[in-house]
């Protein structure tokens, strides 16, 4: 049995902690949080014991896995790889790019595992994408867009409206906007589809004024002179989210869009005479992308074999992110160092 | 990409399964999800036909049998048969005794008769006898057998469904190999599922059945329509076809519309999709990324003859839906509905 403390006791931590709660051969150890109170919501939720201190959490687990905000990885990360406990720290992996260098150096130094919680490759219709991209079957990449828009992440449960993550990702000079917090997804997971970065230019809406609504679109030059093309959004409107995929090359095309029929579909007559209905794609347990995420952390560690998101993936991620909201405020390309 | 498998804390008790024949196009899946199980082993590979058995056994490095005899010799705890429908029988029958448990292709036979036999020879054996319902753990069909269980439909009336299918060839048109054509084919994956969901049994059914309707030549029958009365009151039909061409996206479907008093419930399992484009195909496909509901029925498989306990899906269910099918026939033969 293998013992996971987590610390930050956030949105993202909740989601992770129900995964570990469910993972055979995990025992949820506790939390951690700067909140005392958070962390204790977190264990009457969860299970496990609230922790004190980093090091009292240290002490007692086998795997960190860290859900604080961007902010605040740096600390808990370095300091769980220096005490050698296998890591996994949510995305982005840091808010700046001096941070993730910081973190990425000790992960070289310790020798520790570090994963770096990019669940979109975890996604099976994502990971599929991915596959069939390099089964040959649509030819050379050419242009990849993908898509990530919703509301501002406020009020999807009530429960998240009381948590200071919800000012966090408000307060654009920390969360870094949908750039670094959302769009970062699909910097990744199109940096992983077709290979590094050269360049990148964006518009958007995080030094307009509009707090919290933000919105963001990208272009991209990849080094093999394919494009990319990103939507992200927190300013569409509530119950029209909305997830794409497109990759074309040379000789295809793949599309996915989460707008698409579902395979399950109802209708039901209220009372009331009004009609309630839903959709939904539901997949195996084992499918879920942050239980399988998760679950090839545990794996890869045990197995000693490498992460499919390396900490240097993480660092380029942010770089790209970094460098977008650089484009904003210049109004110029960027290049990626 | 390959997504872990979760972990156990204690290593579990190897279990060693055999895979007797290729002929029926799902061994490949299974034989896939079987091997990325911990604590089972691909014990060999027994296949009539020489290139094919020989091809997969060098694929997955085990031992290959011409025999299935020398196979069911390598103290086996399992064994998965997929050969052509009407040699279900006689390897379930020599395999039973010698074996925990057996997993047999759909449909259980050919014959009513040979598919009774089956079931009694395991029983008589002590070997576990499941049939191969895959669609059971289709999380769209789970999601649509909890929807029906909470009663949120109120009264049910209809349900109409299709199992659609691309024609097959080899032999599956071979009416001593499988019995039949789309019919056979087809019908015993929906039935069996409504059997599940409603705990009910199909007591009448009425069909029209094609032959090469759809493909000139081909000796059999394409083309299934099946309008049946269960047993709960609840009516519906089930379309078989073999009518999806080469052209089209998707290999077929499995859709199920159930209609009560307070509303609809739709599920299409394969609706997963991306839709890929390729000069080379020459046409857009359904690449599909949902949870492949083989993935759960091989696990369940191992976990029946790990816990010693009985088949999720038993011999009874295989034989139960393979009457239906048969009545289907018998039915379009004398353009009356048949009672079972």
């Amino acid at each position: 049995m293998k013992r996971v403390g987590i610390v930050g006791a956030g949105g993202i931590s909740r989601t992770h902690a129900d995964r570990w709660s469910r993972m055979p051969g995990i025992d949820l150890a506790g939390f951690y949080d700067i909140v005392e109170d958070a962390a204790l919501g977190a264990v009457q939720r969860s299970g496990g014991k609230v922790f004190s201190s980093l090091n009292e959490l240290f002490d007692a687990v086998d795997y960190v896995d860290v859900c604080t905000p961007g902010t605040a990885h740096i600390g808990p990360v370095v300091a769980a790889l220096e005490a050698g406990l296998p890591t996994v720290c949510e995305k982005p992996l840091a808010n700046s790019v001096a941070d993730c260098e910081q973190i990425v150096d000790a992960a070289e130094r310790t020798g520790t595992p570090l994963f770096v919680a990019q669940v979109v490759r975890f996604f099976p219709q994502f990971a599929k994408a991915k596959q069939v991209l390099d089964s040959g079957a649509i030819g050379a990449p050419g242009v990849i867009r993908t898509v990530r828009s919703g509301s501002y992440p406020d009020a999807g449960s009530a429960w998240r409206k009381g948590l200071a993550i919800t000012s966090y990702y408000a307060d654009f000079a920390k969360s870094g906007g949908v750039l670094l917090d959302l769009s970062i997804h699909d910097i990744d997971y199109q940096r992983w589809c077709f290979g590094e970065i050269e360049r990148v230019f964006a518009r958007g809406m995080m030094f307009a004024g509009k707090e919290p609504k933000d919105h963001a679109l990208l272009t991209m030059r990849f080094a093999n002179g394919a494009v990319g093309h990103i939507e992200g959004s927190w300013a569409y409107p509530r119950g029209r989210s909305s997830t794409r995929i497109e990759i074309a090359g040379t000789g295809g095309i793949i599309e996915w869009d989460s707008r698409a029929r579902q395979p399950v579909d109802i209708a039901i007559a209220q009372d009331d005479g009004s009609l309630a209905s839903s959709s939904s794609s539901p997949t195996a347990p084992q499918h879920d992308p942050y239980y399988a995420e998760l679950a090839h952390f545990v794996s890869c560690v045990e197995a000693e074999e490498p992460f499919l998101v390396t900490p240097y993936d993480g660092l380029m991620a942010v770089k790209v992110s970094r460098a977008a909201i650089e484009s904003l405020e210049t109004g110029r390309a960027v290049t990626i160092s | 990409m390959e997504i872990a498998e979760s972990r156990s804390p204690e290593s579990l008790p190897e279990v060693r399964v055999g895979m007797f024949s290729f002929a029926h196009m799902h061994a490949a899946s299974y034989v896939h999800f079987l091997t990325q199980m911990e604590g089972v082993t691909l014990a060999g590979i027994y296949d009539d036909d020489y290139d094919r058995g020989g091809r997969i056994a060098a694929q997955f490095n085990v031992p290959y049998f011409r025999r299935s005899e020398g196979l069911l010799d390598q103290e086996l705890d399992g064994a998965i048969i997929c050969s052509e429908n009407a040699l279900h029988a006689p390897l379930v029958i020599q395999a039973a005794g010698r074996v925990r448990g057996i997993l047999c292709e759909k449909p259980i036979a050919t014959t009513a008769s040979d598919g009774q036999a089956m079931i009694d020879r395991c029983r008589e054996s002590g070997t576990k006898l499941q049939i191969a319902f895959p669609m059971r753990f289709s999380p769209p069909v789970m999601e649509l057998k909890s929807q029906v269980e909470s009663g949120v439909l109120g009264e049910i009336y209809s349900i109409k469904t299709t199992n659609h299918g691309s024609m097959p060839g080899r032999w599956f048109v071979d009416a001593k190999l499988a019995g039949g054509g789309a019919v056979i084919d087809h019908t015993v994956h929906v039935v069996d599922l409504i059997r599940w969901i409603w705990g009910t049994e199909v007591v009448e059914v009425y069909a029209e059945v094609g032959r090469e309707l759809l493909h000139p030549g081909l000796g059999i029958d394409d083309v299934g329509l099946l309008s049946f009365q269960l047993a709960n009151g609840i009516f519906g039909t089930l379309d078989t076809s073999w009518s999806r061409p080469p052209s089209y996206p998707t290999w077929g479907d499995v859709k199920i519309d159930v209609l009560g008093e307070n509303g609809l419930i739709c599920i299409d399992a394969f609706e997963q999709n991306l839709h890929v484009s390729s000069d080379e195909a020459g046409k857009t496909s359904d690449v599909n990324w949902g949870s492949n509901g083989d993935e759960g029925l091989v696990a369940d498989f191992v976990a029946m003859i790990r816990e010693g306990r009985e088949p999720s899906v038993d011999g009874e269910d295989g034989l139960r839906a393979l009457e239906v099918a048969l009545a289907a026939y018998e039915s379009a033969e004398r353009a009356e509905p048949v009672k079972l």
